[in-house]
Order: structure tokens, then C-alpha cells, then sequence
């Protein structure tokens, strides 16, 4: 398990140590890949990528809402602005309506002439108009307003004391009111009238200044703002920018080096075969002609052979077979090593049980125990886990072929999340523990060979199916006791 | 019964001819035997040119052949008979050393007759090419000369 845990662990680990030499890939151009900051590095490209956008993004909703509200005041500005001009004017009118009802009531009052008092008349019709319209012209602003009462308090005054006067002249002719005539009868307020639209005009006047100093004020900051934020959202975008072309880059190169490397593997792949393919067809010729030319020489010298000749010939011929079954193993330990794997779910005990079928003749005449538990489903290659199988099966059939009363176990050992553990236990002549590394390796031998017949590659066969399941395989044994054989097989399959 | 019929033993190792000839005269065939030493000799056979110019006509009973032969390999006499009209009748039993299923499989697709792993073990060996002397040359009936009728198209 320990291979799946660096398998896991070295890519990121891998891709840190590479990206390193190639922050400076643009030579000068940004200088953002040679600032080192050491809780910026551990980030994943991703991370950065995320924290870039994010940056630009917050960067954004600042400028907008900056935006929005210095716009904002600069449309109230010019609504009050829009106010501040029809007040303007409306002073103006009223200063000028005023006036005219001065003037109207005295021509009045000399003349007697009815148009004057129809002037007159309309001017005292509009005030409360005039007033009205100050009124809300003003709401808000408390000097204005305040003046605006004392205005309305005057011109009532003046309309008042010009209306009792056209009263008096109506009653009593110019006689009684020549002095109000000449003078006019509401001349002081008039004055005060005068003088108090003079002091609103200029105050008002004094606002919109202040108000267009602020506005210019907000216009410069917003504009400000806009460049400064477009022009770091522009770096930042360039750094985000920059982190992907590198990325990509990076993975563009690594992607080329891995196929370049599965080419190289391929072709070794390749030779591996024409080369087990040489061995299985030129190494096997000699080994024919050796014991095809041992017997022709055993029949054509028959009649003169003493035992010690035969035993010499026969000698020859079994090693010529030997080795033929040793270059046999080998050819099936290579193909097992390099054939494409099935991926189906394996039901266990019927795969032991058609093993054990298929070693029922090779079983005739010993007496052995079996003792078989329920065994899972893996998932894997059948074939070879049949292969696996066999080998251990008949390695404890083999071992156990000294005692008189032999029993095999097989059963599931130790059940995990993460593998399945199955063994095959016999009573066998078993082995010294010092040598369990030895166990499993090719052509790895514990006995001599006229004790058990064999090649010594079985449990290397078995391993490396085993591993290429991405399992793992060991042993326990007590010489003379017996012998335990443990294969490992992950839950979820993974070939390595 | 195909007594007159030669069988052609293409084999370029002589070794494994003599090994294979000494097999066929413990069943008394091996005067059939013709033995060709490599691809381009079995064609010159079936073609009659070359140092067989002057053999008498007709088609051998089988044809083993060899896998891995100088200058034509049995592969290639293999595709060469099997596309021929008149050579595609005989019965091809491959003799070879390699067990490589690519192997298997080309040769069957090619139109191989037969598939036999050369045994290492010469007792095994012995009884492999006796049996298949004795199937192929003696029991097996082969194809009529000159026969169409299992190409009623050409």
C-alpha cells in the first residue's frame, strides 16, 4: 500500500519542483514570477488563479459602487442646482411683481385710471402663488426658509398697506391720500422686500458655487479612480494571465515528455517481445536436437550400452528437458508481465473449486484435508488469478507430499476496507523464516531439487500477478510445520 | 489410401530433418518425404521450376512447414498457397517451435490447416511427427487434382 500512497502523494510534490526553474520563462517581461512569497507558493495554480479573478473582481465592485455614488451626488448637485435657478428667477419676479404693485397702486391712487388697479389686482392674486412656489423651493435649506417667512410677512404688509390706501382714495378721493400717492404707501417694506431678495439671491448664489466646487471635486476623484482601477485591473489580469500561459505551458511539456516516454516504453515493450519471441523459438531447437540425438545415439548403440552409459544418456536427456521447461516458465512469467489485463469481478470459490476439479487426477492416491471458507468476489483478470491460484494450490499439494496425513487451508485472513487478504495454509515441510525474501523470487529454490521437482518460478509468476493487481503477497512458514501464503487485493482495483 | 503422394517437409535445420526423417522411418514413410531447406524452395516444388523443373506433376499430400526459414518464411509459403487457385487444396500443417499466439493466430488466419508446437521432449517429438505422417500422408484424403468444385465461381 505503501506504493499507492506515493503514487498519490508525488504529482503535486512533482509539479511544485518543476514549476520552480520556469517562473522566469518570460525573461523580464512580468516580473510576477520572482516575488517570492512563501504562502503564495504553496498556493495551486488554481488557488491563484481563484485569488487573481477574486482580486479583479472585488476591484471592480469597489470602482462601480465609488462610481455609483459620486454620480449619484452629482445628480442631486444638479437637481438642486435646477432648484437653486428657478429660485433665481422666481426672485426676480417677485421683485419685479412687487415693484410693479408699488408702482400700479400710485398711478392708481393720481390717475384713478381702473387698468393701474388691474396691475395691482393681479399681483395681489399671484402672491400666494409666489409664496407657495418659495416655499418649496426652499424646503431644506433653513436661512432661506426663515427669510422667505419675513418676505411673505412683507409683501403681505405691503399689499396690505397699498390696499387700504385704494380703500381710502375710494372712500375719500386723492385728497385723503396724496401723501400716500407721492410717497407710496408701501415703500419701507418694499425697501425691506428689495433688500432681503438681494441677500437670498446672493446666498443662493454662494450655494451653487460650493455646489459645483464639489461636484468638480467628485468628477476628478471619479475619474481618478476609474484609471487607477482599470489600470490595475489590467495588471492583474495580466498576472492571471501570465499563471495560465504558464500552466499551460508546463502541463504542454509534461504531457509531450509523457508520451515521448510511453514511446520509449512501448518500443522496450517491443524488443522485450521479439526478443522472448527469439528465445522461444531458437532456444528451444538445440534443446529438441540434445535429446532427439541422445535417443537416436541410446537406439543406435543399444545392444552395446552398459548402465553407466544409459545413466549418462538419460542424464543428458532429462536436463535438455529441464531446461526446456525452465525456457517454458520463463516465456509465461514474461507474457504475464507484459499481457493486457481483464477488469471483471472474480467469484473466488468457484474459481478454487474447477482448480480443484481440474487436480482431481493428479490427487488419486493422497490423503488430503481440505478445508475451504467462504471466500469474496474481487475484481481482476480471471485468468491470471487462476494462474495464482494454481501455483499456490499445487505448491501446498506439492510440500505436503512427505506427510502421511495432509491438510490445506484456504480462507480470508484479516478483512479490511482497503484489501482483501486470502491464504492458503498447508502442513507442510514449510521453511526456516530467514528465507521468506527468497520465496518468492524467479528461479528462487528453498528445496533441493530431488526433493521437490519444480522450476522456482510459480510464486514469482504469483507475485507479480498479484502486483500488477496492485496487491502485494508474503509468507509465513515453521520448517517442518507448515507454510502460510498471504496475497493482498485491494477493494477498488488499480494496476500498477 | 494416398500411397503415391509425396509430403513436403520444408525445414531449413538439418538437424530437426534428420530428427523429423528418423521419426517417419519408424512408420515407413519417409521415402515420401520430400525436404526443402527453406521458403523458396517449397514454392519451387509447388511451382515445378528451379531443381524441380522436371518432377513429376501433381500436388503433395500435405505440406509441413516451418516458421522461421531463410529467405521465405513459412508465413509467406503459407499466404502464397493459400492464395493460389490450384495450391489452396493442400492440407498445411504448421511445424514449429513457437508457441507466440500472434503466431497461431496469423497462421490460421492465413488458411493453416493445422498448428503443431514442436515438443522439446524427443519422445513427444517423435510420436507428434508420426502421428501427423501417418494422419496427413497415409490416413487423410487429399483434395482431387485439378479439383474447381469448391470454387464453382472461377
Amino acid at each position: 500500500m505503501d506504493s499507492t500512497s506515493n503514487h498519490l502523494a508525488e504529482p503535486p510534490a512533482l509539479a511544485i519542483e518543476e514549476a520552480k526553474p520556469h517562473t522566469d520563462i518570460l525573461p523580464g517581461s512580468i516580473g510576477f514570477g520572482h516575488v517570492r512569497v512563501p504562502w503564495f507558493e504553496k498556493l495551486a495554480i488554481e488557488q491563484r488563479v481563484l485569488a487573481g479573478f477574486s482580486l479583479v473582481f472585488v476591484g471592480i465592485l469597489v470602482i462601480t459602487a465609488v462610481s455609483y455614488h459620486n454620480t449619484s451626488i452629482l445628480l442631486a448637485n444638479s437637481r438642486l442646482d435646477g432648484r437653486s435657478h428657478d429660485l433665481l428667477q422666481l426672485l426676480s419676479n417677485i421683485d419685479v411683481a412687487m415693484t410693479e404693485a408699488e408702482d400700479a397702486h400710485r398711478r392708481y391712487l393720481v390717475t384713478g385710471e381702473a387698468s393701474y388697479l388691474d396691475s395691482y389686482t393681479k399681483v395681489v392674486n399671484q402672491k400666494p402663488a409666489f409664496t407657495n412656489y418659495l416655499r418649496e423651493l426652499t424646503r431644506g435649506s433653513t436661512g432661506q426658509e426663515q427669510r422667505v417667512g419675513v418676505l411673505d410677512r412683507m409683501m403681505d404688509k405691503q399689499l396690505n398697506a397699498e390696499s387700504k390706501a385704494i380703500a381710502l382714495f375710494e372712500k375719500g378721493g386723492f385728497r385723503s391720500v396724496k401723501n400716500m400717492a407721492l410717497e407710496g404707501a408701501g415703500r419701507r417694506e418694499l425697501g425691506v422686500i428689495h433688500q432681503l431678495i438681494t441677500e437670498m439671491d446672493s446666498d443662493e448664489r454662494q450655494a451653487m458655487n460650493g455646489r459645483v466646487a464639489d461636484s468638480a471635486v467628485g468628477t476628478r476623484n471619479t475619474i481618478v479612480l476609474l484609471g487607477v482601477g482599470a489600470f490595475l485591473q489590467l495588471v492583474l489580469l495580466a498576472w492571471v494571465y501570465y499563471l495560465i500561459r504558464h500552466d499551460i505551458t508546463e502541463r504542454r511539456r509534461v504531457a509531450g515528455e509523457l508520451q515521448r516516454r510511453g514511446e520509449l516504453l512501448e518500443a522496450a515493450n517491443k524488443e522485450l517481445e521479439a526478443f522472448s519471441y527469439s528465445v522461444s523459438h531458437d532456444l528451444r531447437a538445440p534443446l529438441r536436437h540434445i535429446d532427439g540425438y541422445a535417443a537416436l545415439l541410446r537406439k543406435s548403440v543399444e545392444e552395446s550400452l552398459n548402465e553407466k552409459g544409459a545413466r549418462y544418456l538419460q542424464t543428458i536427456s532429462d536436463a535438455a528437458k529441464q531446461m526446456g521447461q525452465l525456457i517454458d516458465d520463463l516465456l509465461v512469467f514474461s507474457r504475464m508481465g507484459r499481457q493486457e489485463m481483464l477488469r471483471t469481478s472474480v467469484n473466488l470459490e468457484q474459481l478454487i473449486k474447477s482448480i480443484l476439479a481440474d487436480l482431481r487426477l493428479d490427487l488419486q492416491g493422497r490423503e488430503i484435508s481440505w478445508t475451504i471458507a467462504p471466500l469474496p468476489e474481487v475484481k481482476g483478470d480471471p485468468a491470471m488469478l487462476r494462474q495464482v491460484f494454481v501455483n499456490l494450490i499445487t505448491n501446498a499439494i506439492k510440500f505436503t507430499g512427505t506427510k502421511s496425513q495432509a491438510s490445506i487451508e484456504i480462507g480470508v485472513d484479516r478483512p479490511t476496507s482497503a484489501e482483501i487478504v486470502i491464504f492458503v495454509r498447508d502442513n507442510g515441510v514449510g521453511f526456516d523464516m530467514e528465507y521468506a525474501s527468497k520465496l518468492f523470487g524467479v528461479f528462487q529454490r528453498l528445496h533441493r531439487a530431488d526433493e521437490f521437482e519444480g522450476t522456482g518460478i510459480g510464486l514469482a509468476n504469483a507475485r507479480r500477478i498479484v502486483h500488477r493487481h496492485g496487491g502485494r503477497t508474503w509468507a509465513e512458514g515453521v520448517p517442518d510445520k507448515g507454510a502460510t501464503f498471504f496475497i493482498a487485493l485491494p477493494t477498488r482495483s488499480s494496476e500498477s | 489410401m494416398n500411397a503415391a503422394k509425396p509430403i513436403l517437409l520444408a525445414e531449413d535445420n538439418p538437424r530437426d530433418a534428420e530428427l523429423a526423417l528418423a521419426a517417419m522411418e519408424e512408420e515407413h514413410i519417409s521415402d515420401k518425404i520430400v525436404l526443402c531447406r527453406d521458403g523458396a524452395e517449397v514454392l519451387d516444388y509447388l511451382y515445378c521450376r528451379g531443381q524441380f523443373k522436371s518432377r513429376l506433376k501433381g500436388n503433395p499430400a500435405v505440406v509441413f512447414l516451418d516458421l522461421k526459414m531463410p529467405k521465405v518464411n513459412g508465413l509467406e509459403v503459407l499466404r502464397t498457397i493459400k492464395a493460389d487457385i490450384n495450391l489452396r487444396p493442400i492440407p498445411v500443417v504448421m511445424l514449429t517451435s513457437s508457441r507466440e499466439e500472434r503466431d497461431l493466430a496469423e497462421s490460421y488466419a492465413l488458411g493453416a490447416n493445422a498448428y503443431v508446437v514442436k515438443p522439446v521432449e524427443f519422445h513427444k517429438f517423435l510420436s507428434a511427427v508420426k502421428e501427423l505422417g501417418t494422419f496427413w500422408g497415409v490416413i487423410n484424403e487429399p483434395p482431387p487434382e485439378g479439383s474447381r468444385f469448391s470454387h464453382p465461381h472461377s
